[in-house]
């Protein structure tokens, strides 16, 4: 009985750390990722640390692009779109960093974005503030100049960062919108 | 009968007009499945998707694209290298064997719609023509589909 004084406030407190929230299995990549300042939509500088609080989707494309990267959009729409229909939205942000900042200047992306409705901030900045976020994030991309326009040739996987902006999982551009639902909702 | 006129009354004739355009000009080169994935409506291009059938005994080759709505419409072929990056290559020609079989679909060959003279919203339907060695064409509608019904 001497000890109970001890043992009570350790099996309170192992009590109560049960009820909480369950830490996610998802590991952390130290590799990828890091503090970044870029220019967003509303042509505001942006910096990674901004992003801390969030569970962010973040990706990178170019308005341009006709295939993939509407496609990576309309499917991160979706994620964003299932998990506000379960009230959990408010601390997911979807992240779209461009590589093409030639034409995809801040007023492109502030009027491209909204249409897919998923509250998504679009970035972009000088080229070699791009080529700095796209090299932390293991990300490239090379300008193909074609006859009548330029495409890009890039990677294009998608980043699930938690709320210390750290990178916890990769996927690729056809990523299953419940797989990403699921992870996110262990860190939201 | 002028061309304008003939799309007028494709508006007002709904089904009529649908199975006027769904019969391929051409009746060897068979179309199903013909879809435009929807953008933004600031988007200056959309993508283009279809399955392409050959229903005669000779090779038929697809030598160009049009459209309307698109400045410049161009055939796509998408390749992944070892590192994982995708490029997108013009496709000059693309040959359907006879009896043979094609498609243009997701993430690989597509059809690139530049220099977007107006963008379609969801539901309407855009005549696509593919020219075809021989100096012949074959045209078809394509449906701008919503995001929710090719990406679920």
């Amino acid at each position: 009985m001497r000890k109970l004084p001890y043992v009570l406030p350790v099996l309170l407190a192992l009590l109560v750390a049960g009820c909480g929230k369950q830490e996610s299995d998802l590991p952390i990549n130290n590799r990828l990722g890091g503090e970044f300042t870029l220019t967003d939509h509303n042509g505001e500088p942006f910096t990674q640390a901004q992003l801390k609080g969030k569970v962010s989707i973040l990706f990178f494309g170019y308005t341009h692009c006709p295939d993939i990267c509407p496609a990576v959009l309309a499917r991160v729409a979706q994620v964003y779109r299932q998990l506000d229909e379960a009230g959990e939205a408010e601390r997911l942000q979807p992240v779209f960093i461009t590589f093409d900042p030639e034409r995809d200047t801040a007023e492109h992306l502030k009027e491209y974005l909204p249409w897919f409705k998923a509250n998504v901030i679009g970035l972009t900045g000088s080229l070699d503030e791009i080529r700095q976020v796209a090299k932390q994030y293991g990300v490239v991309f090379i300008k193909d100049q074609q006859e009548q326009d330029y495409l890009f040739t890039h990677s294009d996987y998608i980043y699930l960062l938690d709320d210390q902006g750290r990178v916890r999982k990769l996927y690729p551009a056809d990523f299953t919108i419940d797989e990403v639902v699921a992870d996110a909702k262990t860190l939201l | 009968m002028p061309k304008r006129c003939f799309k007028s009354m494709l508006g007002i004739g709904g089904l009529l007009g649908s199975l006027v355009f769904a019969m391929p000009a051409r009746a060897e080169l068979v179309f199903s499945d013909a879809w435009l994935r929807a953008v933004p409506p600031v988007s200056p291009t959309m993508a283009g998707y279809v399955s392409l059938e050959n229903d005669s005994d000779k090779d038929l080759m697809i030598t160009g694209v049009r459209t309307d709505i698109a400045g410049h419409t161009m055939l796509h072929a998408m390749t992944t290298a070892e590192d994982g990056t995708r490029q997108m290559t013009h496709l000059h020609h693309l040959t359907i064997p006879a009896r043979g079989k094609a498609s243009l679909s997701p993430g690989e060959k597509h059809l690139m719609l530049m220099k977007l003279k107006r963008v379609p919203s969801f539901g309407e339907s855009v005549d696509i023509c593919f020219q075809l060695a021989g100096d012949t064409e074959a045209c078809t509608p394509f449906t701008v589909k919503r995001p929710s019904q090719f990406d679920g």
